[in-house]
């Protein structure tokens, strides 16, 4: 049957736009503006959803975005929170964690076997023989998790946005509105979010049966909206608290990162169900479910029900219910003097009989625990939380609304370092130590009546104005008077138990008194063995009663149990949300496009992509690089060395920073000549190396690996803090690119294209000089990393292109001038007998390790990580890199690179770090650590291949080659 | 349903008795005091009682127990590291915890799921290489993969990571598992009570009391204590109690994050690390899945959480499993580090006799929490650490004798 | 993400800085073997104020901050000149 009601002012429904969906394959119809779950509850539905663990039927509950048990899938997206979202035309809804539809749900006998699942069950069975857990796990994991996740969901990065606000209000009901308006009043830029479709929180819903405040919100509705340094903003949560004031508020559409300069959060508070048997079923629900099912959606709770209340709210909502056509069958007031406010009087003028001193011992089920048929109402020992049930009563009913109290909404207060104390006159926590900036009111600060709300926003705003610097009025706020917002304990013992605390993972009553009889007696413990407020509310209508629970099994006050810490998100925040930002920076050489025209396979080199080969129809991998090793040993090869770090340091002690900073000399460096530079950190391991160029007395031109390039930028820069040395930097590795040709031809195809006097005797290797090719500014220097012909050809990055070409065009009278790639340039170095950093070292290398000795000058007074060399030197040398062949004619599987050397007592003695078939020698070549007892020429080295096959190896001479 | 669980059902009344007992005054001495009821301190605990036969130990713990890294890791048990020492030493612990469901009779949900390194270089892949050849020469399974194979593991994973970083390939280490951290923590408290050992909770050591280079007692929130033994485990807060006993150490403070999904239905079977997205992920026993990230990049001793850290994750999870766009983040949280410089552990004796350090677990503590329980029991009874540990010694940075782990350094996990 | 000044551009987000460990004072090269790798290797690691190095990335500007490592909050910052000068 229908439980629409007629036409409420301020409904959020749009009654002129049907909208229809199913649920569980029975087609429903409800209005734009119904989330799910209003929808539903409007056509008579109430088993909504199951439980997680007993799979005990459920229904509305909080309407608050944390009823947990009513998730949904639509085939696209699962664990759709239905007490939130919005039902859309031709949504296809399926109950998630159920076997076989919701009613006839084929695991809801584990309700019945509930008393063989006690608490913590799974630490206790299952493990023993170890044989059997796989088997059970198997179980477990099945029954585990709530929707299932559709694995063609498509990947959707939601928009990220920033935003400055001199003030950051949180939550739009009468404190947050009140603080929003006052503070923008003075000139304060001011956002307000609230999570709800439409601002106002409670001041639109808690009516007790009368709307006339309605008025008094419409005009600060008004004047907020007139208001042009307010923004509100609605569907919208803060997520989280994060440092320096930023708070992430998430909406539909994307993060807006909210930096403020203060914040005061009016979040309020969550109301927290009163513990008795049955409180879960379907029909029994909060009473700010059933207001806002009302006032929202139009929607009757139920005909007729049973209030079960210790606070003055209970009272209110009894007006609204009767307000809205419910038939209330009768207020039942946990506390033994009932409430003493004259709201009381107005109920009972209505003839609502009040139960003071009574509880709800338990709800009675309908068949199958599909809805609620009666309350079982009995007096009531507030001091033991037990019912006597000589004299209880069954109040015939379809619902039940509880009213029993609060717990603020604090988790931001808590992530922003706030410190909260127990309150004994309200019995919440409020905050006693607020931090810099963060400002709390309303609920939340344990503020209740409505216009002290009204009055603690603006106090709240001008304190916040104060700390900005402005002048903020000073405003009281009425002290509390009444009856307590909170009942201390909300428990109702039951022999039977099924009394619930927490609904997400049907925790009760003795689950916790039992935890507590096994040890887990404080709050972090329970916590953990309990699973209370792990679930996907996140303890938002557990964790109070937990530690009003814990509290009284200990006999300690509420204030000495603590809370537990709260974390974000403040609501589950999906990952396309969070996610989006381009995590992954890479960058292109000038020449990038011309390698992916012609064939390049590249590589990650730190942030660059390099072209690790060029790709040939026809050719292997392994057959393109011997090939492009070839042309460079027969003819020429160009490789694009773009990527190196680059940096210029001028001034007049360049030539002492240098020695400071690398290992070898460069005060006697001449003008036009480089030199080798390496780089050890403090500890003495080698860290980076590249060439050092001379091109003027005061000016050197220096080199690094592609990926450490900023990395040694930095640090140059960081100790010349310390040394004060005359010198400037300056990093020029993306302003110039450079190409390096190498090989036999190299020099006379170079030689072609530029005035330079590049002839052997005239241009030795080290040489440096600035000159022009074409057009071209460049630098040219020769290096003998791959080839003893070689020559680095530094030019401004714009004009890399036209290098490329002119060399290409140049060598190609003769033909002969290929590209080659990292691969390539990795094999001809090897042959050069070069180690490369990084690749034949790790972590942890020293240059002696290296057999880099001769690039070290421990005669200098200073260089970066000498002292510790020294201390190195005089150790025993634990390893040592050898370069190793096969013999001619060898036939055994060929190692691989990182196989290990083993040594004759079956130790690991080494590893091979580098190895390459040499297209010169036509065998196989490489690098390996070996013991340094094992470095002689002709010493064997046993490698374990990847077959296990033991193969021998010789050390050899380094270089390999004589040379091209 | 296992004949373990009737017997709740059959008994009118809970007939459990307490994990631990309630102890609330510590005696006026102990053969030997360990700073910290986290895993490695009641690990050791146990040990010392069970294989050692020494019962007169206080465990002090602070706040409670399990709640420091224990209960902040994201389980993953491993041993399929770089060094021959490092690769035996985890190995022996994942040794015991297969078989230490059964010892301590509570099931830790050890469950060994298989745990792939992703590799997206031929850097990294060298490194796999590099691990699985130290692997299979100390007998360890442990084998490089390729995409194929990591699919047919986990289909649901986007090999070309959204086209970001294609995987080349990864490291696959079939003991890889994952287990119930808290009950870890339990079980050895439990066990170690038993044998006799007095835990007190909420109860902070203030003092370390040293004369003529000896320990002779600890400062407490309760009291003094008298005892000739210390044992410091305390990842996250090694450098202050290491400052009570005048010890200089290597170790810096870093913040260590992880958060968790919604539950969802299992479909996450292995366990995944990506060294190059920085993200390691495996599916809890309840459905949630379970992420962590690499290091926060300065010293800093809180557990706060970052936005940047869960934005970042979650950036390169997408990369790995586009679908979870509308998964929901439920709860982010964090650990505090103790970093090393050579990514291993500082185990062992100290300068100051009777002090014994357990420490530097940086992001690897979870995993060996039984055998670094065993070997720290060991080295307290024979003032002599066992040669197990003796690559982790403190006194390897004076003698420039750094383990290599720091050569396959990326995420920890 | 926290915020941090830049004595020279401000207060800029964190994402822009990069760390660069506490600033310590070198011992002399005539220290004993045992002293210095004291130096390299063991630091202080004990929460308190510390001076720290940190680098503003776009900018390329080192200085100095002081910060308290257990609550994360910087009292000042500065250039190292600025301190050595005095």
């Amino acid at each position: 049957m229908s439980m629409r009601l007629q036409n409420t002012s301020g409904e959020w429904i749009n009654r002129n736009n049907k909208i229809k969906f199913s649920f569980e394959g029975k087609d429903y119809e409800g209005f734009e503006g119904d989330t799910i779950s209003s929808a539903l509850w409007a056509a008579g539905e109430k088993v909504l959803g199951r439980s997680f663990k007993y799979h005990r039927p459920r229904g509305i509950f909080t309407l608050a975005n944390h009823d947990v048990n009513i998730m949904v899938t639509d085939g696209v997206d699962t664990n759709i929170r239905a007490d939130v979202v919005q039902v859309k035309a031709g949504m296809k809804l399926q109950v998630v964690n159920v076997d076989g539809g919701v009613m006839a749900d084929k695991k809801r006998f584990l309700d019945s076997i509930s008393a063989l699942l006690p608490v913590g069950f799974y630490y206790k069975a299952f493990h023993t023989p170890r044989s059997l857990f796989p088997f059970w796990e198997r179980i477990i994991r099945n029954a585990a998790g709530l929707g299932v996740v559709n694995f063609n969901y498509p990947r959707i990065l939601k928009k990220k946005h920033y935003a400055h606000y001199d003030l950051l209000v949180i939550g739009a009901g009468p404190a947050g509105l009140s603080a929003a308006l006052t503070a923008a009043r003075e000139g304060l830029e001011v956002l307000l979010v609230d999570e709800n479709a439409k601002p106002g929180g409670s001041f639109a819903y808690d009516n007790a049966g009368n709307s006339a405040h309605h008025a008094q919100l419409a005009n600060m509705l008004s004047e907020a909206q007139s208001l042009p340094n307010l923004t509100v903003k609605t569907n919208a949560y803060a997520a989280g608290y994060y440092a320096d004031h930023l708070v992430p508020i998430v909406d539909e559409s994307g993060i807006t990162k909210v930096r403020a300069k203060a914040v005061i959060v009016a979040s309020g508070a969550f109301e927290q169900p009163p513990v008795f048997r049955n409180n879960d079923l379907p029909g029994v629900m909060l009473g700010s479910a059933a207001q806002r099912l009302i006032a929202r959606y139009a929607v009757k709770p139920f005909l007729k029900g049973v209030v079960v209340t210790a606070n003055s709210y209970g009272y209110r909502v009894a007006l609204d219910l009767i307000a809205s056509g419910v038939e209330v069958a009768a207020i039942v007031d946990m506390r033994a003097g009932g409430e003493t406010d004259a709201i009381a009087s107005v109920v009972a003028n209505k003839g609502i009989k009040i139960h003071n001193g009574a509880c709800i011992y338990e709800a009675v089920p309908v068949s199958g625990k599909l809805g609620v048929k009666g309350a079982i109402v009995a007096d009531y020992d507030e001091a033991s939380a037990q019912a006597d049930t000589q004299k209880s009563i069954q109040i015939d009913c379809d619902g039940i609304v509880m009213c029993a109290g609060w717990a603020p909404a604090a988790a931001l207060l808590y992530q922003a370092g706030t410190g909260m104390r127990y309150d004994d006159q309200i019995h919440q926590f409020v905050p006693s130590r607020l931090p810099n900036g963060i400002f709390a009111a309303g609920k939340v600060n344990g503020v209740f009546g409505l216009n002290q709300r009204l009055q603690d926003g603006a106090r709240a705003a001008s304190d916040a104005l104060k700390y900005l610097g402005y002048v903020g009025n000073d405003t009281t706020v009425e002290s509390f008077a009444g009856s307590s917002p909170s009942h201390p304990y909300p428990i109702v013992m039951h022999p039977k138990g099924k009394n619930f605390v927490d609904f997400d993972e049907d925790i009760s009553v003795k689950d916790f008194i039992h935890a507590a009889q096994e040890g887990f007696d404080n709050i972090e413990l329970m916590k953990r063995f309990t699973t209370v407020g792990m679930g996907p509310s996140q303890g938002k209508h557990s964790n109070m009663n937990a530690i009003r629970i814990l509290a009284r099994i200990r006999s300690l006050p509420v204030n000495k149990i603590g809370t537990t810490t709260a974390r974000p998100f403040f609501h589950p925040t999906p990952i396309g949300h969070l996610a989006g930002r381009g995590l992954h920076p890479h960058r292109d050489t000038p020449l990038h496009q011309w390698h992916a025209e012609h064939g390049a396979v590249f590589t990650d080199v730190g942030a660059w992509k390099r072209p690790a080969y060029y790709k040939v129809d026809g050719q292997t991998k392994e057959q393109s690089i011997q090939n492009e090793a070839k042309a460079v040993r027969s003819a020429a090869g160009i490789i694009d060395v773009s990527t190196l770090g680059k940096i210029e340091i001028h001034g007049a002690n360049a030539a002492e920073f240098l020695e400071r900073f690398y290992t070898g000399n460069f005060k006697d460096q001449r003008v036009g000549r480089s030199r080798y530079a390496l780089m050890l950190d403090e500890s003495g391991v080698m860290v980076d190396d590249g060439v050092a160029c001379r091109i003027a007395e005061n000016f050197f031109y220096v080199t690094a690996s592609t990926s450490n390039a900023a990395a040694v930028y930095r640090e140059m820069q960081r100790w010349n803090q310390i040394w004060g040395l005359n010198v400037t930097f300056i990093n020029v590795t993306g302003a110039y690119g450079a190409v390096n040709i190498a090989g036999p031809l190299a020099r006379k195809v170079l030689q072609k294209i530029t005035l330079l006097d590049i002839s052997e005797d005239q241009f030795l290797l080290g040489a440096v000089a600035d000159t022009s090719i074409g057009e071209i500014k460049a630098r040219v220097i020769r290096v003998g990393f791959v080839s003893n012909q070689a020559y680095e050809i530094h030019v401004p990055a714009s004009s890399v292109l036209k290098l490329w070409n002119l060399l290409l065009d140049s060598g190609s009278v003769d033909g002969r001038v290929k590209p080659f790639g990292t691969e390539a340039q990795r094999l001809l170095r090897l042959e050069m007998g070069h180690p490369l950093m990084g690749h034949d070292t790790d972590g942890l290398t020293n240059p002696f390790e290296l057999g880099a000795d001769w690039a070290i000058n421990l005669n200098k007074p200073f260089f970066i990580g000498k002292r510790s060399l020294q201390i190195i030197r005089k150790r025993p040398l634990l390893k040592k890199l050898v370069a190793f062949s096969f013999k001619p004619y060898f036939q055994g599987p060929v190692p691989c690179e990182c196989n290990l050397v083993i040594s004759k007592s079956g130790q690991i003695e080494g590893r091979v770090t580098s190895l390459s078939l040499s297209p010169t020698l036509q065998r196989f070549i490489g690098f390996a650590y070996v013991s340094p007892v094992n470095t002689k020429l002709g010493d064997v080295l046993s490698i374990r291949t990847d077959s296990g096959q033991m193969v021998e190896a010789y050390v050899v001479q380094s270089p390999f080659i004589e040379g091209d | 349903m296992p004949l373990r669980l009737l017997k709740y059902a059959l008994s009118k009344e809970y007939k459990e008795t307490r994990f631990f007992r309630e102890n609330v005054t510590p005696k006026k001495s102990y053969d030997a005091v360990i700073i910290g009821g986290g895993g490695h301190g009641l690990a050791a605990a146990y040990y010392l009682a069970k294989d050692h036969g020494m019962t007169d130990i206080a465990v002090l713990e602070k706040g409670y127990l399990g709640g420091g890294n224990t209960g902040r890791n994201t389980t993953i048990v491993r041993s399929n590291y770089l060094t021959p020492e490092g690769v035996n030493f985890y190995d022996a612990s994942v040794k015991i915890y297969e078989g230490l469901s059964e010892e301590l009779d509570i099931n830790l949900f050890y469950s060994t799921r298989g745990h792939f390194t992703l590799a997206h270089t031929e850097s990294a892949m060298r490194t796999m290489r590099w691990r699985a050849e130290v692997n299979k020469h100390v007998g360890v399974d442990s084998y490089v993969v390729g995409p194929d194979e990591i699919s047919k593991a986990c289909p649901q994973l986007d090999i070309s990571c959204s086209g970001h970083a294609p995987i080349l390939g990864a490291l696959y280490h079939g003991p890889g598992s994952v287990a119930r951290h808290d009950a870890v923590a339990w079980g050895y408290a439990r066990g170690a009570d038993r044998l006799g050992v007095d835990i007190f909770q909420s109860t902070e050591v203030t003092g370390i009391d040293i004369k003529g280079g000896k320990v002779q007692g600890v400062q407490t929130s309760r009291g003094y204590i008298s005892t000739p033994r210390v044992l410091s485990a305390v990842a996250g807060f090694t450098p202050r109690i290491c400052k009570m006993a005048g010890i200089d150490t290597p170790i810096v403070i870093h913040p260590l994050q992880a958060c968790v999904t919604e539950p969802m239905k299992p479909w996450l079977d292995s366990i995944l690390v990506s060294g190059s997205l920085h993200v390691y992920v495996s599916q809890s026993s309840r459905g949630e899945l379970v992420m962590g990230s690499s290091l926060d990049p300065y010293e800093v001793h809180s557990t706060r959480s970052s936005l940047d850290f869960v934005e970042g994750l979650t950036s390169h999870m997408l990369d790995m499993f586009p679908f979870l766009s509308n998964v929901k983040i439920v709860r982010q949280w964090g650990g505090m580090a103790d970093m090393t410089p050579d990514f291993s552990p500082i185990m062992g004796k100290t300068p100051v006799e009777g002090f014994y350090l357990d420490a530097g677990w940086g992001t690897w503590g979870f995993k060996a929490t039984p055998i670094s329980g065993k070997t720290m029991a060991a080295t307290i009874a024979n003032d002599m650490a066992p040669d197990l540990i003796k690559p982790f010694r403190l006194s390897r940075f004076e003698e420039y004798e750094l383990t290599g782990e720091k050569g396959a350094a990326s995420v920890g996990h | 993400m926290k915020l941090l000044t830049c004595p020279i551009n401000g207060v800029r987000p964190l994402s822009e800085f990069v760390f660069g460990g506490e600033l310590r004072d070198m011992p002399e090269a005539e220290c004993s073997d045992k002293e210095w790798a004291d130096y390299v290797y063991n630091r202080n690691g004990a929460p308190g104020l510390k001076k720290e190095w940190w680098y503003h990335s776009p900018s390329g500007t080192w200085f100095v901050a002081e910060r308290d490592t257990l609550t994360d909050n910087v009292a000042r910052t500065y250039l190292y000149e600025q301190e050595a000068a005095k």
